[in-house]
């Protein structure tokens, strides 16, 4: 057997050799692989129930687009069903493109699909937002607004939908990154939180999922290109140096001499963590949470995050218009 | 002597996004030996050589057309 030869079928041209397992594939054997290894991990962890109807994010990057591409095998079995939500931030000259390939990507697949924009929700845009940012002394990141927005409208459209579970993109780079980082920062209790799963912690939240959670992010890019999409795999403009890209970096370039540290990583973390929440986990008390008073989302505070975010924001905006005029 | 340094390189079309170009090297070089001398880190990116996937292994050929795709940022 030469290197070019597949270790499943013989064929002689391979996409991908599996440093982890020695593994060398051709382009359908890999698909094959991958779509099998995550039906797998929906099954063994109780993902997703027959009956389910699964709200994907589908940003039209890779993760999404894969995700999205791989459930759909079982919504044309008829085990579940789907709708997949694009969130238009509003940050020109960037997401104009995901949301072409997000489109198209819902249309061949046929799933239901709704484009949900900042604009119309909270009537600004993040490039809005950033615009009033950059004139503050200490301004935020881009990141802390999107992420409490996103989540925001992810859970409000989930009902809407009446979706039972959010399916995430979330691949084996990211959780790896993410136990190592709250690890290093000593954020057990966040640490804890990381899983297969996340938990609502209010009946009202929909469940979120993590289907790609053991595949590494190079092989989801490799599957979605072998699948033929045309992916948007541009980063986000507003993306900053972060302690997350540094872990990134750290645990890529350990993974060329020490191919299956991802694995490990997550695996032995899933073992600790059944001890660790034992003792970390007591400390989330006050179940069920109130309501925030303004949208009524599920909130600790009289007011939710986006809420609290939403007030700053108008604020902002409202002192740059003022300085403009 | 220099003849047969010349009859030992080839010339690759190099495309990364919107970067184009055409290189020089010695043959017999690997996907993987491109990418280094180019400084691109090998584990955040899919590499087509004539539009069909390859491995890091593959051995590039005078007048292929390599083409970078960067799946992953950072690094």
């Amino acid at each position: 057997m030469t290197d070019t030869t597949c270790t499943q079928c013989g064929y002689e041209h391979v996409v991908i050799h599996r440093k982890y397992n020695g593994q060398r594939l051709c382009s359908n054997c890999f698909k094959e692989s991958i779509e099998k290894k995550v039906l797998r991990t929906v099954k063994k962890q109780k993902l997703i129930n027959k009956g389910d109807k699964v709200l994907v994010g589908l940003s039209g990057g890779k993760d999404s687009v894969a995700l999205l591409n791989i459930l759909n095998i079982l919504k044309e079995k008829h085990m579940i069903d789907l709708v997949a939500v694009t969130i238009d931030e509003g940050i020109a000259g960037y997401r104009e493109e995901g949301v072409r390939i997000a489109k198209d990507v819902a249309q061949k697949l046929g799933v239901e699909h709704h484009i949900v924009s900042f604009k119309d929700t909270f009537d600004f845009t993040l490039d809005k937002i950033m615009m009033a940012e950059s004139k503050e002394e200490h301004p935020q990141h881009a990141c802390t607004y999107c992420g409490v927005f996103r989540r925001h409208v992810f859970n409000q459209t989930a009902r809407e939908y009446n979706a039972t579970k959010i399916a995430t993109g979330h691949n084996l780079d990211d959780e790896t990154q993410s136990i190592l980082m709250n690890y290093l920062e000593g954020n057990i209790n966040n640490m804890v939180r990381i899983g297969y799963i996340t938990e609502a912690r209010d009946e009202r939240f929909t469940p979120k999922i993590k289907p790609l959670r053991e595949i590494p992010e190079k092989e989801i890019g490799l599957y979605v290109l072998e699948c033929g999409y045309e992916v948007h795999f541009d980063g986000c403009p507003y993306a900053h140096e972060s302690f997350r890209m540094e872990v990134g970096d750290f645990i890529r370039q350990a993974t060329l001499k020490h191919p299956t540290i991802m694995y490990s990583t997550l695996n032995g973390f899933e073992k600790i963590k059944p001890v660790l929440k034992k003792d970390y986990m007591k400390k989330q008390t006050g179940l069920p949470n109130g309501t925030c008073s303004r949208c009524g989302e599920p909130s600790s505070d009289e007011l939710c995050k986006s809420c609290k975010f939403l007030d700053k924001i108008h604020e902002k905006i409202r002192r740059v218009d003022e300085d403009d005029n | 002597m220099k003849k047969l340094e010349e009859l030992m390189k080839m010339t690759i079309k190099f495309i990364n996004k919107k970067d184009i170009k055409e290189m020089d090297y010695e043959e017999n070089l690997k996907v993987e030996d491109i990418l280094k001398r180019e400084d691109i880190p090998i584990e955040t990116v899919v590499v087509k050589i004539n539009g069909i996937t390859v491995t890091e292994d593959e051995v590039v050929n005078d007048n292929d057309e390599v083409e970078v795709i960067k799946v992953i940022y950072g690094g």
